[in-house]
């Protein structure tokens, strides 16, 4: 009657379900469309061409439409930092677009944070408690010699290891697979980092040089971050709901709410509050222009961390005290 | 009316769960009123009602499921509300219907639920899967099992941790007649081979009349009778008599003056030679009516006092509604 039984036996029935396996499957065909798709994209790209020139080209294409003046105002915005930072790369003679398989790894943290890997928390999180109300399971789960918050503190520990060996995994085949399309070295390779957003422009002054590697790291942290505290908050809406069905919908429209909300109401600022908004902590890192002013990658972790440790305030408050009559 | 009406039993009863005046509304409805009841070591308990009476809600508090409004759970004197891990210690249930992990081994699911018990549960397993016989099948997953045998391994479950009480929500529903009285058989094995006091609810009168010891009635969330079953069809018996008689017509034209008396159905002439005559007739007026009999000349070959079922019973305390 250890707390560690309790955690194996809610391993036991991750393991034992079928979701597990389709997640698994997911990563490995999604990640396998992806390098397929883009390694045929960029032959075409590059025509050979050296990428100082080509990086120079596209930057006078970008001054050419801010010249222009048709360009509207959100995507004037994301013209001067991606100027700025294509300057920064040349200025150091870093190849903005180099390709690698750590880079492909590397470039999948920023990809899957904000939608796939959240995704892929929700899968797990949905039915950790509404699956034992569907299947009645609840009621021998919770009429044994062990107090509820146990049960539950069980349930996210096994949710927080599942989502674990997930972004893990993720970022495992990501590596195999952009290896087999750009080769396996390079971890060492410099990547620059620090930009800030400083008002309409990037400010270089924290901008410096790590190793791939370490930045890697870094951006599989945040999206880890990102995802268990979805995890956290998709618990709470399947302790609340009792449905998996409708704790999945839920968690999949705020998910879609999220990707959406940032491009048509760019300039509802409270937005940034959300924690759909705050989802993408590998692109705020890396620098990539914000959809709207004022997410950094401090404030986007604390605004996840608040909305994850209320959801599992009030998942253990409901969990631990409401009736069990399903 | 839920008094009890059992004599007092001579050696003090061994009570191991006592439900005391629980009390459970939603919103305005009263689910379940004042309902108060021991159930005592060695005995099988019967609750009965009809469905929607508010049996499974007093076993959702008896079990901490829910939390009554008003009124406690005690299981071994250990109050449920505050002392639920050791009180749950001494329970074994199974609540509504026997759920388990469908995608699990019978094993598995043994195994998981000892985990969730004190150290020594995962030993029993074997001798409990031999005690449901359900040895060979342990290692298959429960979702190619029958309801029978999901029964079982429910009830194997709820034995894990070597209860001194179980509860059984209606272990008998849906099973066919073998399944019945294999599940009857195991019960009385329980009780009386092991000295377990198993709970049962049912709206089904034969099954307590066979299964229990004693019996509660429970009639819109209200307890209306408790008491041994035997007591419970006695009262309702103790006017019934079964008088076979030749003529018969003639003894049931001579017994209706003295209550009421139906004349056997006439078949093969039954009604002019031996039959059988159901009557009710006071206790204390039978002499008479049997010196009337002989007087108008009837031999009578029996007299019997006929037990009543259940469903008069039922029938009795809830002042004519059905079940």
């Amino acid at each position: 009657m250890s707390f560690s039984g309790l955690v194996e036996n809610e391993i036991l029935k991750f393991a034992k379900q079928r979701r597990f396996r389709v997640v698994v499957l997911i990563l490995v065909a999604l990640i396998g469309l992806i390098v397929f798709a883009q390694s045929r994209g960029r032959e075409r790209f590059r025509a050979g061409k050296d990428w100082h020139v080509e990086t120079q080209e596209r930057m006078a294409r970008i001054q050419n439409w801010l010249r222009d003046g048709r360009m509207p105002a959100s995507s004037q915005r994301w013209a001067r930092f991606e100027l700025d930072r294509l300057r920064y790369h040349l200025d150091r003679n870093i190849d903005p677009d180099a390709v690698s398989g750590p880079l492909f790894a590397r470039g999948f943290a920023n990809a899957s944070s904000y939608l796939l890997l959240p995704l892929l928390a929700i899968v797990f999180a949905s039915d950790v408690v509404s699956a034992e109300f569907a299947q009645g399971t609840i009621k021998l789960l919770l009429t044994r010699p062990v107090g509820r918050a146990p049960v539950l503190a069980s349930k996210l520990a096994a949710l927080a290891l599942a989502i674990t060996l997930t972004v893990l995994f993720g970022g495992v085949v990501a590596y195999v697979f952009g290896g087999i399309a750009y080769g396996y070295g390079g971890w060492g390779a410099p990547v620059l980092t620090g930009f800030r957003v400083a008002g309409e422009r990037l400010d270089p002054a924290a901008v410096r040089t790590i190793p791939l590697w370490q930045d890697t790291i870094l951006a599989y942290g945040l999206a880890w971050f990102a995802t268990l505290c979805v995890g956290a908050i998709a618990l709470l809406t399947s302790v609340l709901l009792r449905s998996t069905a409708a704790a999945m919908g839920t968690m999949l429209a705020a998910l879609i709410a999220g990707t959406i909300l940032p491009r048509l109401a760019s300039t509802w600022e409270a937005q940034r509050f959300l924690f759909v908004t705050n989802l993408p902590l590998p692109d705020y890192y890396s620098g990539s222009p914000p959809p709207i002013t004022g997410l950094t990658v401090g404030f986007g972790a604390a605004v996840l961390a608040a909305w994850a440790a209320a959801a599992l305030v009030a998942a253990f408050a409901v969990f631990v005290r409401r009736d069990v009559l399903a | 009316m839920s008094a009890e009406f059992a004599p007092a039993a001579a050696a003090p009863p061994d009570v191991v769960l006592s439900a005391e005046h629980l009390t459970k509304r939603f919103g305005a409805r009263v689910a379940v009123s004042d309902v108060s009841f021991d159930v005592r070591a060695g005995e099988v308990f019967g609750f009965l009602g009809p469905n929607g009476a508010g049996k499974t809600t007093t076993i959702r508090m008896l079990v901490g499921l829910a939390r009554p409004d008003a009124g406690r759970v005690r299981i071994r004197g250990l109050d449920l509300t505050h002392q639920f891990r050791r009180a749950m210690e001494h329970v074994g249930c199974i609540v509504e219907a026997p759920d388990l992990y469908r995608y699990l081994t019978g094993r598995e699911n043994l195994v998981h639920f000892s985990r969730m018990l004190p150290a020594g549960a995962i030993e029993r397993i074997e001798e409990l899967a031999r005690l449901v016989a359900l040895t060979e099948r342990l290692d298959d997953r429960v979702a190619t099992y029958s309801l029978g045998m999901r029964q079982r391994l429910g009830i194997a479950q709820a034995l894990l941790g070597n209860p001194d009480i179980l509860i059984l929500d209606e272990p008998a529903n849906g099973l066919d007649p073998a399944g019945i009285r294999e599940i009857r058989q195991l019960v009385r094995h329980l009780a009386a081979e092991r000295g377990i006091a198993v709970f049962v609810s049912s709206h089904l009168l034969s099954e307590v009349e066979q299964t229990c010891d004693r019996v509660a009635i429970i009639h819109r969330g209200r307890t209306l009778a408790t008491g041994p079953v035997r007591d419970l069809v006695d009262r309702v018996a103790s006017d019934r008599v079964r008088v076979t008689a030749r003529p018969a017509r003639r003894a049931a034209e001579v017994l209706a003056a003295f209550g009421t008396a139906a004349a056997p159905a006439d078949e093969e002439g039954a009604a002019d030679g031996e039959g059988r005559v159901d009557a009710r007739i006071a206790r204390e007026r039978m002499p008479e009516a049997l010196r009337a009999l002989a007087a108008a000349g009837v031999d009578v070959y029996a007299v019997e006092r006929s037990l009543a079922t259940l469903e008069e019973v039922f029938l009795d305390v809830t002042g004519g509604e059905t079940v």
